[in-house]
């Protein structure tokens, strides 16, 4: 039988089950260096999976020994589909809060490791890892392992998300998968109705108790891409107390409705978003911005973004990270003003006064919200906040 | 003997005495320089030789000699293949080679060390010859690798006598005047033989566009040259730019350069009169950049920033963000044409930039300077000579020269490479004494010398994600099981100089693994 998995580039490795023998042969650069490592690798992925018995070849380019044991699993379970038990590797990974900085969700694409090295050091609020559009057909089951590893190996220091498929495109299965690997949150793509994050809410349930993680404490982003979608945000929205964001998927969008991608096409869209968002009291990122190398695209386009009211928004390089962040971080003045309202509001209460007043201005309710929560959104982007969740 | 990094260092490697390294600037030197037989021109006199054959034999050259070379044409160098070639074919034996650097275009050089035309190297070896005298055994004795700055002190005090030295340049007059930034195929300054010339037995100057008297600037000048042979072809200025001259397109590498960029605003050093260089690596090409945009939105200007010239230090120059370019080599085309057309961009040569048994460095001049690495360990030394394998790969080029004399050193190097951690307990080989590093920029994070806590508070200050050194390298433990290590033996084949000639390190013979 002939079953492969991996590919031959940088950080990445093909593994192959032979069909004779025992053993585990290995070749890579360096092998003098490398070779008796990766093999403890593979030893230890084999006997956990039971199938010591195998003859398997590894060729490395550069793999982390994540990716190695992703590439082993990979291939044992494509190889006897049935009789494989999936590795559940521990993780040590807590729940994030509701409402924490948003400002940028990162998307890196789930079956590529040469574009995972590194990616927990860049300093960006979301890492998305995406098993959907990034992801070839035939590579899907390899991916859910690998970001299943992914996930269990690397010290993420800030939220860390994944993209599934749509329910019925392969997502039962990434959630079945992935949650080992204890994402803070999935990330819906295509939501269209109430129902289709109800759904979700529902796999999500059963994987937490089957894997004694805390019930309700992986998130749900639903990505509004559709006309429907965009049409049943608020429902979208407040369809479950999981769903603690909304995302806008433009290039979907566009190509449903027949538009072309402008900011006049795109803002009744993003409008409605903001508001369902709002009402339902969770966040809004908008679309991402295609072009890598246009920062002044970028800012220009995230800064009409934050004027409507969206929290944050979509990445494709890190490179676009600090130009977003810094779109959607409160300014010096916001923070000092939401500070003067909480302090107003102290004294107030102090005095028994049932109104709040600033500068001879009355701050309603909503107003006095928003304050408190500018102020543990900027303690925390100063770094008083939960860097480790 | 152990010296001040403490690697075991021999008594004696081949012929001479070692001098163990004591410090970055404790030795002082006294007495006089080297010097070179004096000679009388004649009011008329032919230069001019038809062939490098007929050079070798009016030189006199013969077994045993030393011979130099310059290496501004980098993979596009052809005179040195060539004079070898020459040499092979005059029977000489046995000579010591003692060019600036070799790079894979010279894996002939490995065939004429097999059949005794060459039995020494003292220079940079990057590629297939510094594989080859890693096996041990090749060479009568262990090659020796010298910073730019060391180099041409070892020359200059006598350390190395050239016989006769052989410089390509891409333009020359008959009577010896040659420069390496004008001229059919200009391959950057060649003033890294400037001290060659004035001090080997004999000068030869080999150039494929000789012009009429006088050509300038005069790198090499007319009084320090004997011979001057035209010939078709010298070098190919294509091949200046290498691989690690791109500018980088790795988000990894983009933000170490961020980082580097950064750390370096938020030192405080970045105030009107800032000076700097950056290597030529993509992530310093990427930080030079950064820095650049940091200092356009500071509002300040800089004094200098020093060479190898770039696109990206000449941008600078242009943009009014640097007042002057300090340049001793070229790493592009642009930094060519901007030598000959910017009068601000002001040719030096290796020992103006640093020798350290002299009045001055420009290094000294530097407030920040940030260099690549191959390895990194706890103390902060860096190697850049040798391969996690233990093999000889890279030469030192002006690292030494350049982490000594700024007054904060930032070293930008990537956590892990593949699966090989690159901060380790213990560099490979020591290029570059923890003593001169201040700082260490991965992308886990930025690194800061214990000597300079200083710069831990105004980092953290500003928000850069300060972690020491253990807490990365444990980091990186986690991602990757630990590789084995080169097992070294006794045979020397290789050692590394201090810039003031002091022995900081030896690259031994790998015998095994463990």
């Amino acid at each position: 039988m002939d079953v492969r998995t991996g590919s031959e580039t940088k950080g990445d490795c093909v593994v192959e089950i032979l069909a004779q023998g025992t053993g585990v042969e290995v070749e890579t650069k360096n092998a003098e260096l490398l070779a008796e490592g990766i093999r403890a690798v593979v030893g230890e992925a084999l006997s956990e999976l039971g199938s010591d018995a195998v003859a398997i070849r590894v060729s490395d380019f550069g793999a982390l020994d994540y990716v190695i044991a992703a590439r082993v699993e990979a291939t044992v379970r494509a190889a006897d589909p049935k009789g494989t038990r999936p590795l559940a590797p521990t993780v040590e990974r807590g729940a994030s809060e509701r409402d924490r900085p948003r400002r940028c969700r990162l998307y890196v694409p789930g079956s590529q490791p040469r574009l995972l090295v590194g990616i927990e050091t860049h300093e960006v609020d979301c890492v998305l890892v995406d098993l959907e559009d990034s992801v070839p057909l035939s590579e899907k089951p390899a991916a859910r392992i690998l970001v299943k590893h992914l996930l269990s190996a690397v010290p993420f220091s800030n939220e860390v998300w994944v993209r599934i498929n749509p329910l019925e495109a392969g997502g039962r299965e990434d959630v079945g998968e992935v949650l080992i690997g204890r994402p803070h949150g999935v990330c819906l793509p295509k939501a269209e109705s109430a129902g289709d994050v109800l759904d979700l809410c529902e796999l999500l349930t059963r994987a937490e108790s089957e894997r004694g993680i805390d019930g309700g404490a992986t998130w749900v982003m639903p990505i509004l891409e559709t006309a429907q979608g965009v049409l049943q945000a608020e429902e979208i929205a407040a369809a479950d107390p999981r769903v603690v964001m909304l995302a806008f998927g433009a290039e979907d969008y566009t190509r449903d409705v027949g538009a072309r991608r402008t900011r006049r096409s795109l803002s009744f869209a993003r409008s409605r978003i903001v508001l369902a968002a709002a009402a339902a009291g969770v966040q809004a990122s908008d679309t991402v911005f295609g072009d890598v190398v246009d920062d002044d695209g970028l800012r220009e386009e995230a800064e009409l973004a934050r004027e409507l009211g969206f929290d944050g928004k979509g990445a494709i390089h890190p490179r676009q990270i600090p130009t977003i962040h810094a779109a959607f971080s409160p300014t010096e003045a916001e923070i000092e003003r939401a500070r003067a309202i909480v302090e107003a509001a102290r004294q107030a209460e102090e005095q028994g006064l049932g109104v709040v007043a600033l500068d001879g201005r009355m701050i309603d309710r909503p107003v006095l919200d928003r304050a408190v929560r500018w102020i543990r959104y900027a303690d925390r982007l100063t770094g008083g906040g939960d860097r480790d969740a | 003997m152990r010296n001040a990094v403490d690697r075991e260092i021999p008594e004696r490697i081949g012929g001479r005495e070692v001098r163990p390294y004591e410090g970055a600037f404790v030795t002082a030197r006294e007495g006089a320089k080297a010097c070179r037989p004096q000679k009388s021109a004649p009011r008329h006199e032919d230069k001019i030789l038809p062939s490098i054959e007929a050079a070798i034999e009016a030189c006199g050259l013969s077994d045993g000699m030393t011979i130099s070379f310059h290496h501004s044409f980098r993979d596009g160098d052809r005179v040195v293949n060539r004079v070898l070639d020459a040499c092979a074919r005059a029977g000489i034996k046995g000579l010591r080679i003692f060019p600036t650097a070799l790079f894979s275009v010279h894996e002939p050089v490995i065939e004429h060390v097999r059949s005794g035309v060459v039995s020494r190297i003292e220079g940079s070896m990057n590629g297939p010859v510094g594989a080859f005298v890693s096996q041990g055994g090749k060479l009568a004795e262990p090659a020796v690798l010298r910073s730019h700055g060391g180099r041409w002190r070892a020359v200059e005090v006598g350390d190395v006598e050239i016989d006769v030295a052989f410089i390509a340049a891409p333009q020359a007059d008959p009577y010896g005047n040659a420069n390496g930034i004008r001229g059919a195929t200009p391959c950057g300054p060649i003033s890294f033989l400037a001290v060659d010339a004035q001090y080997a037995r004999r000068t030869v100057v080999i150039t494929n566009d000789l012009q009429p008297y006088p050509v300038h600037p005069m790198e090499i000048q007319q009084g320090w040259t004997d011979w001057v042979v035209e010939v078709d072809e010298i070098g190919d200025p294509a091949s200046i730019v290498s691989g690690t001259l791109q500018l980088t397109r790795s988000p990894t590498n983009l933000r170490i350069a961020r980082l580097t960029a950064d750390a370096v605003v938020a030192s405080g050093a970045l105030v009107d009169g800032f000076s700097f260089q950056g290597g030529a690596g993509g992530i310093s090409l990427a930080a030079t950049k950064y820095l650049g945009d940091a200092m356009e939105r500071a509002g300040i200007v800089g004094s200098f920033g020093m060479g190898g010239g770039t696109r990206l230090l000449v941008d600078l120059l242009h943009r009014g963000l640097i007042r002057t370019i300090l340049d001793g080599q070229a790493f592009d085309l642009d930094a060519i044409a901007s030598l000959r057309e910017d009068p601000e961009h002001v040719l030096i040569d290796p020992g103006f930039y640093a020798n350290y048994d002299s009045r001055g460095c420009a290094t000294y001049k530097l407030d920040a300077a940030f260099l690549g690495a191959t390895e990194v360990d706890l103390d902060f030394n860096v190697n850049v000579n040798t391969h996690s394998d233990g093999q000889l790969l890279h030469g030192i080029g002006g690292h030494q020269d350049v982490a000594a004399g700024s007054s904060m050193t930032l070293i930008t190097v990537p956590s892990i490479r593949g699966r090989l951690p690159m901060i380790l307990d213990r560099v490979t080989t020591v290029t570059t004494p923890g003593e001169v590093v201040d700082v260490v920029v991965t992308e886990r994070g930025i690194a800061v010398n214990p000597r300079r806590e200083d710069l831990v508070e105004r980092f953290a200050a500003a928000g850069l994600p300060v972690r020491t050194l253990e807490e990365i390298r444990e980091e990186v433990e986690r991602l990757v099981r630990p590789a084995r290590k080169p097992v070294f033996g006794e045979e020397v084949v290789a050692a590394i100089e201090w810039r003031d000639g002091t022995v900081i390190d030896v690259v031994r013979k790998v015998e095994g693994w463990a």
